[in-house]
C-alpha cells in the first residue's frame, strides 16, 4: 500500500487497528477508538519543559571538583542517555508514521518523539555547562565500543522494521527481487516485527532509562550535579508517560482489543519477549561494570546497580502481564522514588514548588559551606 | 408601597440575598394588605419548609461515629491519616469513609481522612512502589483481591481489570489487596 499523505477513501475510523489499516487523513479528536492516546498526548503537553530554565552554574564547579572515576561515572551516563534519546527523537516518527492508521495514536507518536528531542537537546546545555569543548563526549558517542554495542541492540529491531516496512509501502505482499537480492514481504512478519520492536522501545524506555536516571540521582542524592538532576527529573517525568504509551499499545495488542492477528502473534512472541527483557537486563549489568571501573561512588556501586536492573526489569515486563524474570527483587535504591515523583509532597499547587507550574526553580545561590554538617 | 419600596435604603453587599427576601416578603405583604389578606398565612406558605415545627426530620440527627485513632509514620513532615483541623459540617449518610485495608501477606492499615490510598498506606508504614503518584506511570499498581475503589483522578497508566493504582483512588469498601 503506497503511503498517501491525505487518504481519500471513505472508511469507519473506529474499524481501523492501530497499525497498517487505512492510512490517516483528517487530523480530528473529536472521535477516539483508544482514548487513552489523547489523554497523553494532553498530558505531555502539560509537561512542557525547556533545559535553558534550569541553571546550571553550579553543576560547572560541581564537575571539576569530582574525582576522575566519578568523572568517567558522569560523563559516560550522559553518552549513553544522550544515544538513547538520539534514537527516540526520531525512530518512533520514521518506523510508526508510514503505518499508523488512527489520528490520536499518529498525533502521539509525534508528541511522543517530540519531547524526546527536547531531552536531546538538554543533553547539549549539560555538557556545554561540564566541559569547554563539547565534541568531546558528543564524538565519542559513535567511538566509544561499550556505547556502540548497545546501540546496536537498541536500534536493531526499528532497523529491521523500517526495512520491510519500506518494501511493504513501495511493492506491497510478495516475494520481489530487488538488486538480485530476494525479499519476502508479508503483513504477518511485519506486524510480529511491529510487535517486537515495541517490545524493545518499551524497554529502552522502561529499564535503559531507569538505570541512567540513577545514576545521576545518585550524584544529586550527594548533593552533586543538582542542576543535572533537576533535568533528569523532568526527563524521568516524561519518559514515565512515554513507557505507559507503549505499555498500552502493547496491551491493545496482546489482547486482541485492536487486532485479532497481533493477539496471536503476541501470543507466539512471548519467549521473545523474555528474551529481549533478559537481554537488555544483561547488557545493563555489563555498563554497571564499564561505568564503576574505576572506582564505585558513595550510594552506588556495580552490584547495587545490578540489583536495580534486576528489580525494574521485573516491574517492567510483569507490567506486560508476564511473570518477573529474577528472584524476589526488591528496590535497592528506594531514595530513587523521591527523585522520580514529579512532585515531593501534596500540598495545594499555589504553595509549592510543583514542576509542572514551575521549572528552573532550583536555588543557584548555595555556598558549598551550606552542606558541611551534612554527614555521609 | 412602590413609594417605600424606593425610599429603603441600598441593600448592602454582605447581606444581598437576605436583604433581597425580606424586601420582596415585605413589597408581598403590603399588596396582602391592600387586598384584604393576613400577613400570617404568607409568612406559613414562604418559610414552611424552613420551621423548626415543621415534620420534616432535621439534617443531621444520628451522631457520626468517632474517628478511630491510628497510629501514623511522618512522611515529610505530612500527616495523611490526621482529621482536618476544620472539619466540614457532617450530615447523615455522608461520613468520612474509614475502611480497613488488608494484604494478604497480614499488613493492614485503616483508610480514613488521606486523600489517596497511598498516602494512607505510607502514613501507617505500609510501604507499596510509587512514582510519579498522578496515576500515568504505574508504579504504584497494586492486584486487588476484593473490595471496590473510586478513582479521584482518572488512572492513565495501564493496569489490569483485578488492579487498581492507590496514588489516585480511594476505597468505597473495606479491601484486600496483594
Amino acid at each position: 500500500m503506497a503511503y498517501t499523505t491525505f487518504n481519500r477513501n471513505n472508511f469507519d475510523t473506529f474499524a481501523q487497528p492501530m497499525f497498517f489499516g487505512e492510512h490517516v487523513n483528517v487530523a480530528r479528536y473529536d472521535q477516539q477508538k483508544h482514548k487513552i492516546f489523547e489523554n497523553l498526548i494532553e498530558k505531555q503537553l502539560s509537561f512542557f519543559w525547556r533545559p535553558e530554565e534550569v541553571d546550571l552554574t553550579n553543576d560547572r564547579k560541581d564537575f571539576m571538583d569530582l574525582p576522575e572515576h566519578e568523572k568517567h561515572i558522569f560523563v559516560s551516563n550522559l553518552k549513553y542517555q544522550t544515544l538513547l534519546d538520539s534514537v527516540q527523537g526520531r525512530s518512533p516518527n520514521v518506523a510508526l508514521l508510514p503505518v499508523v492508521s488512527l489520528p490520536e495514536v499518529e498525533t502521539w507518536i509525534e508528541t511522543w518523539s517530540f519531547s524526546e528531542t527536547i531531552h536531546s537537546r538538554s543533553y547539549t546545555h549539560i555538557v556545554r555547562n561540564i566541559i569547554p569543548n563539547p565534541a568531546v563526549v558528543f564524538d565519542d558517542i559513535t567511538q566509544n565500543d561499550y556505547i556502540v554495542r548497545r546501540a546496536e541492540t537498541v536500534t536493531a529491531y526499528y532497523d529491521s522494521f523500517i526495512s520491510l516496512s519500506n518494501y511493504y509501502t513501495q511493492l506491497g505482499e510478495g516475494t520481489h527481487t530487488i538488486n538480485g537480492e530476494t525479499i519476502v514481504v508479508s503483513l504477518r512478519e511485519l506486524k510480529r516485527q511491529l510487535y517486537l520492536m515495541l517490545v524493545s522501545v518499551n524497554v529502552l524506555e522502561a529499564i535503559r532509562f531507569y538505570v541512567s536516571f540513577a545514576c545521576s540521582f545518585a550524584f544529586a542524592e550527594r548533593a552533586k550535579m543538582e542542576g543535572n538532576a533537576k533535568i533528569i527529573k523532568l526527563i524521568a517525568r516524561d519518559e514515565a508517560l512515554h513507557l505507559t504509551g507503549t505499555q498500552h499499545m502493547l496491551q491493545i495488542m496482546a489482547r486482541g482489543k485492536d487486532d485479532p492477528e497481533l493477539a496471536i502473534i503476541a501470543e507466539e512472541c512471548r519467549d521473545d519477549v523474555i528474551a529481549i527483557f533478559l537481554e537488555a537486563a544483561e547488557q545493563e549489568k555489563e555498563w554497571a561494570e564499564y561505568l564503576f571501573k574505576d572506582g564505585s561512588m558513595i550510594g552506588l556501586n556495580k552490584d547495587i546497580l545490578s540489583q536495580y536492573v534486576e528489580y525494574i526489569t521485573n516491574q517492567r515486563i510483569s507490567a506486560l502481564g508476564f511473570d518477573p524474570i529474577f528472584e524476589g527483587r526488591t528496590n535497592p535504591l528506594p531514595w530513587i522514588n523521591a527523585w522520580l515523583n514529579s512532585d515531593n509532597v501534596q500540598v495545594a499547587p499555589q504553595e509549592a514548588e510543583i514542576s509542572s507550574y514551575l521549572v528552573g526553580a532550583l536555588d543557584s545561590e548555595v555556598d558549598t559551606d551550606d552542606f558541611g554538617d551534612f554527614d555521609l | 408601597m412602590s413609594a417605600s419600596a424606593s425610599s429603603r435604603k441600598t441593600p448592602r453587599v454582605g447581606r444581598r440575598r437576605w436583604v433581597k427576601s425580606k424586601t420582596f416578603f415585605s413589597d408581598a405583604q403590603d399588596e396582602l394588605t391592600l387586598i384584604g389578606g393576613g400577613a400570617t398565612q404568607l409568612e406559613m406558605d414562604l418559610f414552611d419548609a424552613y420551621s423548626p415545627s415543621s415534620d420534616r426530620a432535621p439534617i443531621h440527627t444520628q451522631p457520626i461515629p468517632e474517628p478511630v485513632e491510628i497510629e501514623q509514620g511522618d512522611l515529610f513532615g505530612y500527616l495523611a491519616e490526621s482529621p482536618e483541623p476544620t472539619p466540614q459540617t457532617s450530615f447523615e449518610g455522608m461520613e468520612k469513609p474509614s475502611f480497613e485495608v488488608i494484604f494478604s501477606d497480614g499488613r493492614n492499615a485503616r483508610f480514613q481522612h488521606a486523600s489517596s490510598l497511598l498516602e494512607s498506606l505510607e502514613a501507617q508504614d505500609v510501604h507499596i512502589e510509587f512514582q510519579c503518584r498522578e496515576g500515568y506511570c504505574g508504579s504504584c499498581r497494586t492486584r486487588l483481591i476484593e473490595g471496590e475503589v473510586h478513582y479521584t483522578e482518572e488512572p492513565m497508566a495501564w493496569i489490569d481489570d483485578d488492579e487498581i493504582l492507590p496514588c489516585c483512588c480511594i476505597p468505597k469498601s473495606p479491601l484486600r489487596l496483594q
